[in-house]
């Protein structure tokens, strides 16, 4: 008897919890994600914000920068990007969905988290 | 969880870039709806368990389970096995050394991933389908029987007994240890700190098992006790001696109960929550608008999610009517077994597609561990498959089913100690808060697989 009543009740769990597992809603974000990145005085912004983004869709980042610096795209692969000071436009394309950092390198700050679907 | 992925050299070989600590792509959260189905399942599995279950104990009742057959019985107890094991472990203990010691300060050089992902998270799925694989394996255990070889002590006589009341507190310490280096020290991916923290740790096992002997390495030694504890949800249990299969809930029912066996389980689960929790962007906006506290931050926010899990747990348990004589503060560390399917639950669905992909990664790079191009185990070509992260509806359902599923086997496993522990009339009144802390804990977890 306990025996059924532990398969019932794992029954139901996984009933449960498949039940409306199925549709993952996918926020298509239009193609052509920007991101305005802006670094002044050893201050970025975002710092750390969520941006969504389509995977294999070009994603662009649009910097004002200060400095000349680079920033590191943790995806995978991983790619960097260099940038002058002033004003410049750079284009990636991420394939694999997840979430993915975009750190500056120095000084060491996340500056946005893209979650690519 | 944050240094590993993502290290294989880019194709232009330009491999300086690899030497600083970098994350990669991490799992997208789940949905709302999956979320919610889990905590509801969650909710009423728990109720239904505490309603309808059975009301004297099944699996304190004594260890059950049927012999294996003789075939593998002979195997397993045979010397030679015992032997070979000992020697694969102390191989892999020798090959980690010398990545470790001659090796390159890159993020290429496969040590990281073997003492990150290989050893810290693939001790979960091989005790749970080997059993107490660290135990047969430890090179700290071989490196104790060589010293008294050597000098011509006898290995099996400690200097002093174990102290009783220590328990499991020191396992509980290292753990922590561990977990600190891992997801808070800045310096966690720079060859020098891991070889410092792996040499730590052979020391403290080495003069804590000449003192203690072996008592020492089954309540002290942090991944041994992790693997013994995991190992207890596998079907592999041992009657008197005698090797037997059982099922993982009467498995678990034999967890040796001693002091600090909560503090073992608040770490485990604490810091694998926190490192969920360090990933969301509300925690990283916050530590970098707060540059200067950023460190104090993440020592404190580790902190706060163990001694959160261990209070919720205590007073979980602790909140029940006793029979005359039975002390509350005892309960604890007696329920706390329940909490470890919770952990394996909730450590699947949060390393899954890590342990996968980095994991290969690994396999990958130890082919080449002088970062000098070499391919000793012809494993250096090989391409990672990547197939699991391309599918993130199957890897988001497959991770809240098994933190469900967890959440399942604890809630019949505290029930069942509960019947055989508590007195009659306060079994189901007395069961209800823990009950309460085990949804807190599973609904926590899926809110942080949502949120992070």
């Amino acid at each position: 008897m306990p025996h059924i009543m532990t398969a019932a009740v794992l029954a139901c769990a996984l009933a449960l919890t498949t039940a409306c597992g199925s549709d993952d809603a996918t926020e298509a974000t239009p193609a052509g994600t920007v991101i305005e990145v802006t670094l002044a005085d050893g201050q970025v912004t975002p710092a750390g914000d969520r941006v969504q983004a389509a995977a294999g869709e070009p994603i662009t980042l649009r910097i004002d920068a200060d400095v000349a610096g680079e920033l590191h795209v943790h995806s995978v692969p991983e790619s960097e990007i260099a940038f002058d000071a002033g004003t410049s436009e750079h284009e990636i394309t991420i394939d694999q969905p997840g979430v993915v950092e975009v750190e500056l390198h120095e000084p060491p700050l996340v500056v946005v988290q893209i979650e690519v679907r | 969880m944050r240094p590993l992925t993502g290290l294989l050299p880019d194709p232009a070989g330009d491999r300086s870039i690899l030497a600083h600590g970098i994350g990669g792509a991490q799992d997208l959260p789940i949905s709302p709806e999956l979320a919610i189905a889990g905590a509801v399942a969650a909710l009423t599995v728990s109720f239904t368990v505490l309603a309808l279950a059975w009301r004297s104990p099944r699996y304190d009742a004594g260890l059950r389970g049927r012999p294996v057959p003789q075939a593998l019985a002979t195997l397993v107890d045979s010397p030679a096995f015992a032997v070979a094991l000992r020697v694969l472990g102390f191989a892999l203990f020798l090959f980690t050394a010398w990545t470790a010691v001659l090796g390159e300060d890159l993020l290429i050089n496969p040590v990281f991933g073997m003492f990150y992902v290989l050893l810290w998270v693939g001790i979960v799925p091989a005790s749970l389908l080997l059993g107490p694989v660290w135990k047969a394996i430890s090179p700290v255990r071989t490196l104790h029987l060589l010293l008294g070889v050597v000098t011509g002590s006898d290995p099996g006589q400690g200097l002093r007994a174990y102290p009783a009341r220590l328990g499991y507190w020191p396992a509980a310490l290292g753990l922590l240890a561990f977990v600190w280096f891992e997801l808070v020290y800045p310096q966690s991916n720079d060859l020098g700190s891991v070889r410092l923290w792996c040499a730590a740790y052979v020391a403290v096992m080495l003069v804590g098992g000449a003192v203690f002997c072996d008592a020492f390495y089954e309540r002290a030694d942090l991944f041994e006790v992790y693997s013994s504890l995991v190992a207890r949800l596998s079907v592999w249990g041992r009657r008197d001696g005698e090797l037997v299969v059982l099922s993982p809930l009467a498995n678990l029912a034999t967890v040796p109960v001693a002091p600090g066996l909560l503090g073992v389980v608040a770490v485990l689960f604490g810091s694998t929550a926190y490192d969920s929790f360090q990933d969301s962007s509300r925690w990283l906006r916050f530590t970098q608008a707060h540059l200067e506290w950023s460190r104090l931050l993440d020592n404190v926010g580790l902190l706060a999610f163990c001694v959160g899990v261990g209070v919720v747990f205590f007073v979980g348990c602790a909140t029940t009517g006793v029979s005359p004589g039975q002390q509350r503060r005892a309960l604890p560390d007696l329920f706390a077994h329940s909490v470890v399917p919770i952990i394996v639950g909730y450590i699947v669905a949060h390393y899954l597609s890590y342990f996968v992909e980095v994991g290969q990664q690994t396999v990958v790079l130890m082919s080449d561990p002088m970062s000098d191009g070499s391919n000793l185990f012809g494993t250096a070509d090989l391409a990672v498959n990547y197939w699991l992260s391309y599918h993130p509806t199957l890897l988001a359902v497959t991770k809240v089913l098994t933190v469900v599923l967890g959440h399942v086997l604890g809630v019949v496993a505290a029930h069942d100690r509960a019947v055989s522990l508590l007195p009659r009339r306060h079994q189901v009144t007395g069961q209800l808060p823990l009950l309460v802390a085990m949804v807190a804990f599973t609904v926590g977890g899926l809110y942080l697989l949502f949120a992070a």
